[in-house]
This record gives structure tokens, sequence and C-alpha cells, in this order.
């Protein structure tokens, strides 16, 4: 429950609002309804993986995956081995690797957050 | 311990969310970059990204109809000159947003601010130059004329409109991964932009090497090696033609004509040299030598090539104005371009027009120097730099004297180029207020006949250019123009002494009297930006303009040719023949040939072979190149070092060294005088390169082999991304050229585009194309979508609408623009 929560709450959040805004709303939900710390935080972790990954597949089935190809070839200029990794596996992992944990971690303080007052 | 755990979590989560959310030195902000809700996933265009068919905007004044076609370029349809200028700076915005203000804050010294340090000293070689000052002085002049500004601020305006709009996740993915934001564009900005132009084009010198070369050779042999005149000049304005007018009286030669240099500081520093690849082709050939029997012009201005590109196609059409061409981001109207009745092309004129004074300055408060016979007051700016990642601002001061900036006070290794001198002033032509150069082509957009465009160039100050004209009328003419310096001969040729009044730059060519031709008897103009005129000019304008192979093959093609064809201008724009190859290779070869042993290597026998084509396949071009590269270098380098620290000169050109090769082949410059007790012949010096040649070229790519000796792939042709971030560039372009070719495609430089136009008593038929693409979205398919076919040197037919409401296959979408 909390994890379709979150989805939908942040995924219209974010159309307005800095990207950040996921961590206060992953706070609050965490805050609100998880039973446990970890169940908070794979809720709001999988919820934004879900999110992001879904949306940056839908944008990138748009634009024929050209972003994706050139953003990597910039970072692999930079960062060596990501020269011998695939590009578009790699930035969807490092994409859901950012969102999820900022979620996580954020719906995890919150649920610590309810304990002090239980 | 609930509170501990609480305060672990928060501070983890809280923590790795500000982390991401802001940029760690180089390394952008990654949670918003990588949010496909803000970041560059947004940035991924669709095919037709378009905006949206009605679009409501604050500023225009009237409806505004604007067409896209199938290659992206609008054709915008207004009904008033604001409206039109309005809608070209929201369009250019829309595709260019990124590149117009990065070329703006190269201009203006500002680099640093959303680079940091490494652009510092750059930034402070352009600041010392004075183009924002320059800048600010032009527009502040220019603005009393009334068309000029009404232009520029429509067009900010349109620029604005966009910028106002924007949202983080709709900026240009650069501002993303960089990590800054667009500022208001504003009129001194388009100065700006025209003001890298004139570095680009007119930003370069030899003063201080010709002095070098002066002060360590003698006057003879500086007049010998480096005369003011090729010997195998193809000259634009044909040679025998009249001068129709009274020149003005040129000021004498003084006694004494450069400065003494100071013995204790050696002039060492490193404004760039002329670059003869960046130069440019253009022609027009009457209407007695083309099929329909009206005028065709073509013209293709080389540049070093990027990306986003250099040019952007738009049409431009009001009730007093419609024409077509290639317009330049930041910049309102159209550069290169045709309409229903005349068409225009411009190539860069090489003229001198960069000088720098030797100071003496009273002491080292650098606040009096001598000229004159008196001690004059300097005039002082300080300049101060905001770099990113550092806290505090830096400071420079800059000293300026009556003919200009104080380039460097004090040599220092981090200073960016290596060669301004101590003490040295620069008088430079792009610091001239006068800057209108924006109306002449306002008046060539509307040009109808050649009357229009003699007056219409008569605004044109800097970097002057060869224009070319072609009209319906059956006139073709062709003008070197541009504000030029009225100077003594060889005024400027060596450092000159500042406190001489008689050095300074005492007035100005009159601009009726500059170089022209019209409807010259052999039935056609053209230009490579070799020397304007033959020595009968009454002025002098330089002694070193690009070298003239590209005019001569040119010039004998379009000479020979009958009933032209738009094709047939589009295959000279592609021509590969060597010239030089052809001049000097069989007197190289017959050399080689002496030594009986060397006609039996495969690499002689390939160049014994080779076409003289300096196409992608041929292994000749790349081992003649490469040889004539390092002849020049075993001839010169003894005696000219190009990169000494202490006192760097430059090669004598390479018709001067032909020259040398065919009449002196005992000329003491072929001997090397670092090796003690031996006496190089030129024999010695030809072989010797040859082998050098071979020995490098076959340490580098194997043994010789026609796949990978072959010219396109040594010369690979690079397009890189403008802020050099990798990845967003197109590298090994396979096409063929070179720097002395009419194709003049090298490493980094080309044709920046390439357009032919065939004129027409009803409506004109135009071709073009340029190497990248409308979009500057490195994610849009229209990003570099012409890269393709510019390299294998097709044209895209031009759709040039009479109406907005034309009908063509070729359209993609419209859009409506009216008031908010």
């Amino acid at each position: 429950m909390n994890y379709i929560i979150i989805l939908i709450v942040s995924a219209v959040a974010q159309y307005f609002l800095p990207w950040w805004v996921i961590a206060p709303i992953a706070f609050a939900i965490g805050a609100w309804k998880s039973e446990t710390a970890f169940g908070a935080y794979a809720a709001a972790a999988g919820a934004i993986a879900t999110l992001w990954v879904g949306y940056a597949t839908f944008l990138n089935s748009n634009n024929d995956g050209i972003i994706v190809q050139k953003i990597g070839g910039l970072f692999s200029e930079n960062i060596k081995f990501l020269k011998n990794l695939p590009v578009v596996p790699t930035f969807f992992t490092i994409m859901a690797i950012i969102g999820s944990q900022v979620a996580g971690l954020s719906a995890t303080a919150g649920y610590h957050f309810r304990q002090l007052f239980k | 311990m609930k509170f501990v755990k609480f305060i672990i979590s928060l501070l983890a989560a809280a923590g790795l969310t500000y982390a991401l959310n802001r940029p760690l030195g180089a390394v952008p902000a990654l949670g918003r970059l990588f949010s496909p809700f803000e970041g560059f996933w947004q940035n991924g265009e669709s095919k037709l990204d378009l905006p949206p068919t009605d679009l409501q905007l604050d500023g225009v004044q009237d409806e505004v109809n604007v067409v896209f076609d199938d290659n992206r370029v609008p054709h915008v349809f207004a009904k008033n000159d604001h409206d039109v200028y309005f809608t070209q700076g929201y369009l250019m915005a829309r595709d260019r947003l990124w590149q117009m203000e990065f070329y703006t804050l190269a201009a203006s010294g500002r680099l640093a601010e959303v680079v940091g340090e490494r652009a510092l000293e750059l930034d402070r070689y352009s600041r010392r130059m004075g183009m924002a000052d320059a800048a600010k002085k032009v527009y502040e002049n220019g603005k009393t004329n009334k068309i000029f500004d009404e232009v520029l601020n429509a067009y900010a305006a349109g620029v604005n409109a966009y910028i106002k709009q924007l949202k983080y996740k709709n900026l240009p993915v650069e501002y993303k991964i960089i990590g800054y934001q667009p500022e208001e564009w504003s009129p001194y900005k388009t100065i700006l932009m025209m003001m890298n132009m004139r570095n680009v084009l007119n930003g370069g010198s030899d003063d201080f090497r010709m002095s070098n070369a002066l002060s360590k050779y003698g006057m003879e042999v500086v007049k010998d090696l480096f005369p003011n005149y090729p010997s195998n000049e193809s000259p634009i304005i044909p040679t025998g033609t009249k001068w129709n007018f009274t020149p003005v009286p040129v000021p004498a030669v003084p006694a004494q004509t450069t400065a003494t240099l100071s013995t204790s500081k050696t002039v060492a520093f490193d404004v760039p040299q002329h670059s003869p690849e960046i130069g440019s082709n253009n022609w027009a050939v009457g209407g007695e030598k083309s099929a329909t029997g009206l005028p065709i012009l073509a013209n293709d201005p080389h540049l070093q090539l990027t990306l986003p590109s250099i040019w952007y196609q738009m049409q431009l059409c009001t009730p007093t104005m419609n024409v077509y061409g290639a317009c330049l981001p930041g910049a309102p109207g159209v550069v290169i371009g045709f309409n229903k009745d005349v068409a225009w092309g411009v190539t860069n004129v090489g003229s001198d027009v960069m000088d720098f004074y030797q100071i003496k300055f009273k002491d080292n408060t650098k606040k009096e120097y001598w000229y004159n016979g008196a001690w004059k007051h300097t005039t002082m700016r300080i300049e101060e730099f905001v770099v990113k990642g550092r806290p505090e601002s830096l400071k420079d001061t800059v000293y300026s004297t009556h003919h200009g900036p104080i380039v460097y006070n004090a040599a220092s290794d981090k200073n960016f180029n290596q060669n301004v001198p101590v003490g040295h002033a620069m008088r430079w032509v792009a610091h001239e207020k006068e800057g209108t150069d924006l109306m002449a082509f306002y008046y060539l957009n509307r040009a109808k006949n050649y009357d229009d465009y003699r007056k219409a160039l008569t605004y044109y100050v800097a970097p002057a250019q060869n224009f070319v004209f072609a009209s319906n009328q059956n006139d073709i003419s062709i003008t070197p123009n541009g504000k030029l310096p009225l100077k003594w001969k060889e005024q400027g040729k060596f450092i000159m002494d500042g406190s001489n009044p008689a050095h300074d730059w005492q007035g100005w060519i009159p601009v009726d009297q500059n170089p022209t031709v019209k409807n010259p008897p052999r039935g056609f103009v053209s230009s490579a930006n070799q020397f304007s005129a033959d020595p009968t000019y009454p002025y002098y304008l330089g002694w070193r303009f690009a070298p003239s192979e590209r005019a001569i093959r040119i010039n004998e093609r379009l000479e020979r040719m009958q009933k032209a064809t738009i094709d047939s201008l589009r295959m000279l724009q592609n021509d590969n023949f060597n010239v030089e190859a052809r001049r000097i290779l069989p007197v190289l070869m017959k050399i080689l040939n002496a030594d009986s042993s060397e006609n039996k290597n495969p690499a002689y026998q390939t160049l014994a072979k080779w076409n003289m084509k300096n196409d992608a396949n041929e292994v000749g071009a790349t081992i003649f190149e490469r040889w004539i590269k390092e002849l020049r270098y075993t001839v010169f380098d003894d005696e000219f070092p190009m990169k000494d620290l202490k006192a760097p000169m430059t090669y004598p050109s390479r018709n001067r060294m032909w020259d040398m090769v065919v009449k002196e082949p005992t000329a003491k410059w072929f001997d090397n005088v670092s090796t003690k007790n031996k006496q190089e012949t030129l024999q010695d010096v030809v072989k010797l390169s040859f082998k050098a040649s071979i020995d490098s070229l076959t340490q580098k790519l194997g043994p010789m082999n026609p796949e990978t000796w072959a010219w396109n792939k040594v010369k690979s042709t690079d397009i890189n991304h403008l802020g050099r971030l990798p990845g967003f560039g197109r590298q090994d372009i396979p096409n063929g050229g070179g720097a002395g070719i009419v194709n003049a495609t090298t490493e980094l430089n080309g044709p920046s585009w390439r357009m032919v136009v065939q004129l027409d008593k009803g409506w004109p038929k135009a071709y073009g194309l340029y190497p990248g693409g409308q979009s500057g979205n490195p994610a849009s398919p229209f990003y570099d979508n012409m890269i393709d076919k510019w390299a294998k040197g097709e044209l895209n037919e031009l759709l040039f609408m009479k109406s907005k409401d034309e009908k063509s296959n070729r359209i993609s979408g419209t859009v409506k623009i009216s008031k908010k």
C-alpha cells in the first residue's frame, strides 16, 4: 500500500517540485504508515525505483535512446571503467540507486521519527 | 536509543539528499541530473519536437506564422520588422541558447565563471584584448541608428521571452551538466557575439615573429624570404581591372619603420598566427557562363567546425523582405543567403588589422608612457574575475595607451598566449566603435539590385569580408570590404615604435575605394582569401594573405566552365585537386629519382602513380602532405623556429620555398645549421624529409597499406563539441580535401556552410547544408543529421517559400504565434 501511495504522490509532486521532494514524501509516508524499518525502506525505495525507471524508459524510447548514449559517452570519457559496461543498463541502474536510496533512507528516518512518540 | 536511531537515519537520508543536490567539483548535482522528471532524460527529443501549434507570447505585436520544414528549418512569416526579429530570437534561443551564451562568455572573458580555473588564462587574455569593453562602446555608438537599435532589441526580447519561461527541466543539457543558469540576453550580447567573429577572423598577428626574424637576419633577408606579394598569386580583383577613383594621399614611409627592439627583453607572445585554413571560398558566374543565362553564386565559409553548428538556417519574411540563408546564433538577420532577386556570400579578407607597438613606460607604475617627445598618461581598468570554485574573485589591471591595451605587463608562464610582448600595446580594428556590421546584412537581406548591394556594404566594419554578389538583373560583383586602415607600405609588418606619431594608424581607406569589380570580362568573380588586388592597387593592405592554391584552382576551373549549373558549382566546392602537388611533386620526385635505390621504394611508387587529388582513399595524398610539411620543417625550423620560447619566428611561405627549390637550389637555407661539420644540400633535405615522413607514418600506421594509409584515415576530420564535452561531437568523418584544397576540410576546420544559388527572373533555386543540424540539443535527431551528406559533398535543396500558405510535401509542422 505504501508503495502505491509513494509512487502516485511523488509522481504528481515531482511534476511541479524539485526532484528531492521524494525525500520528504517518503519521510512522511514512512512516519505515517510503516510497520517496520525495513518495510518503510523497501516500499519507498521500490516505489521510486519503479517510478524513475518507468518514466525514464518512456522518455528514452521516445528519443530512440540518443540522450542516454550521449551522456554515457560523456561520463565514460571521465570515468574510465564505465567504458567496459553497457550504457543503457548502467545508467538505468545508477539512476535507480540514486532515487531508491534517497527515498528508502528518508522513509526509514520517517519510521524512526514515528517511533520516538510510541 | 530510539532517538539515536532517528538521528542516524535522518542524517543519512538528509545527507545523501543534500549531497546529490549539489555539484562536487566538476561533477554536477547527480540527483537532479539523473531524475527523469528534471534531469538529462528530459532533454531527449522525439523526431517531431516543434513548439505548440498555438503559441502565445508577450512581446509580439501581431500574428506570426512559422512553418517548419522536414529539415526543421523555421520559415517565419511576420507582419512587421519587430515581429520577425523577435521570432528569430525566440526560435534561435529555443534551438541554440547554450551555444549563443557560450560565445558571449568567451568573448567577454567570463568562461571561468562557469567552468572554473582552467579557463582563467583564456579569460585574462580575452579581457586584455578588450572585447567586452569594445562591445559596450559599439552598442552605445550604434544605437543612435534607430533601425539598428530596434532590430537588436526586438531580437533580444525574443530570446528573453524564451529564457523567461524556461524551467530547469527544459534547460539545454550543457547547463545541467556544467551546472549553471542562462542569463538575460541583451543587444550588448549580440555585439559580443560579433566580437567573437572579429577575434576568430581578425585576431591573428605575425608582427613579433617578423620582428624577431628582422633582428636576427636583417632587412635584406626578410625582404627576400617574406615578400609583400607572392610570385604565384591570382588576386581577387582580376589583374588589369581599372581603379575608378582618385586615391587619397598615403602617409609617407617614416625613416625608421620598426621599433628598436630592446635587447634585455625578448619579445615572446603567442597571438595566434593567421590560419590559412580558416579561409573560405566564394564565387559567382555570370549569365554568359551559366546554362540558364542568369548568374549562379556559391559560397563555403571555412571555420573550425563545432557542434552545435556554427550556422542556423532560417527564412525570414515580412511585407518588405523575404530572405533565406545561414544565420549566426546570437545575431539577427541572415548573414549568407539570398532573396528573390539577389544572392550574396562572404569570405575573410586577410588584411593586416592587428598591430603591436613597443611602449616605453616612465616607471613601473605604468601611469605614463613616452609619445611624441612627451610623457602621456595611460588609462587604467580593473578587470574582476569570478572563478567557479574560488571563494574570492581575482583582479587584473589593464593599462591602455592611445594605440590600445597593453596585452601583458610581464611575461609569465601562465599567460594563455605565450607570445604577448612585455609592454606592447595592441592596435586592433576590432576595437573600432563603429560597429553597424549587422546593418550591412539588414540591407543585403532586402537588396533588390547591385546599387542596394553597394549601399549595404558601406555599413560594414569588421572583420573585413569579400562580399560576393549576384542578381537576377545579370550583375555579378565582388568587393573586399570593411574598415581598412590607411597604411604606409609595410606598416605593421613588424612591431612598431609606440612613441613615434608616424607609426600611428593615420586614417582609413575611403570605403568606396575598397577594391571592387563588377561584371569583369572573364565572366566570373571569386575569392579564396588570397590577396585582394595586385600591387597596382594604390593602398597597402598587408603582406601575408592565404596561400593562393585554392584561388588558382577555382579560377582555372571557372575560366574553363561553360553552361554552368548548380551541380557544376557544387562539384567545384568539392574539388580535391592538389595544385601544390602539380607544381612541385615532379620536381621533388626528380630529385629523389637521382638515387636509383629510391624508386624501388613502395612509397615512391605510390606517389609516382598518384592522381594528385586529395580524395578520401588516396595514399599518395597522405604521403605528399606529410612530406611537404616535413620538408618545410627540415629546411626552415633550424633558422626560423616557430616554437622557440624566447624568440619565435615564422617560416617563409610554401610558395617562397618552392621558388627556392626551383630557382635557387644552392640557397644557404637548405643547410641545417645545427649539424656542425656538415653542409646539407637541397638533395639531402628532400631525401631526409621523405625518409622521415615514411618512417613516422609507418611508426604510426604500420607498414604501408591502402586501408590504414588512406588520406581520410590520416586526416580524420573531427567536429568537436563547442564546450569540448566528450561524446557530444562526431569524430573521424570520412572525406577528402585539405588545407590548400578547394574542399578545404582539414582535421578540425572545413566548410561550415555550403550554398549554391541559381538566380532567376521568377523564383531562385537554392541548395545548401552545413556539417551539423538545426538543433543544438545533442539528443535531438536534428543535432548532426546533415553531417553524412556533407561528408559526401551532397547538398539539400532549400525550401524557399513564397508565402505562408504555400503547399509543399516538405512541411512538417506550423506554429501560430499571437499576443498573450
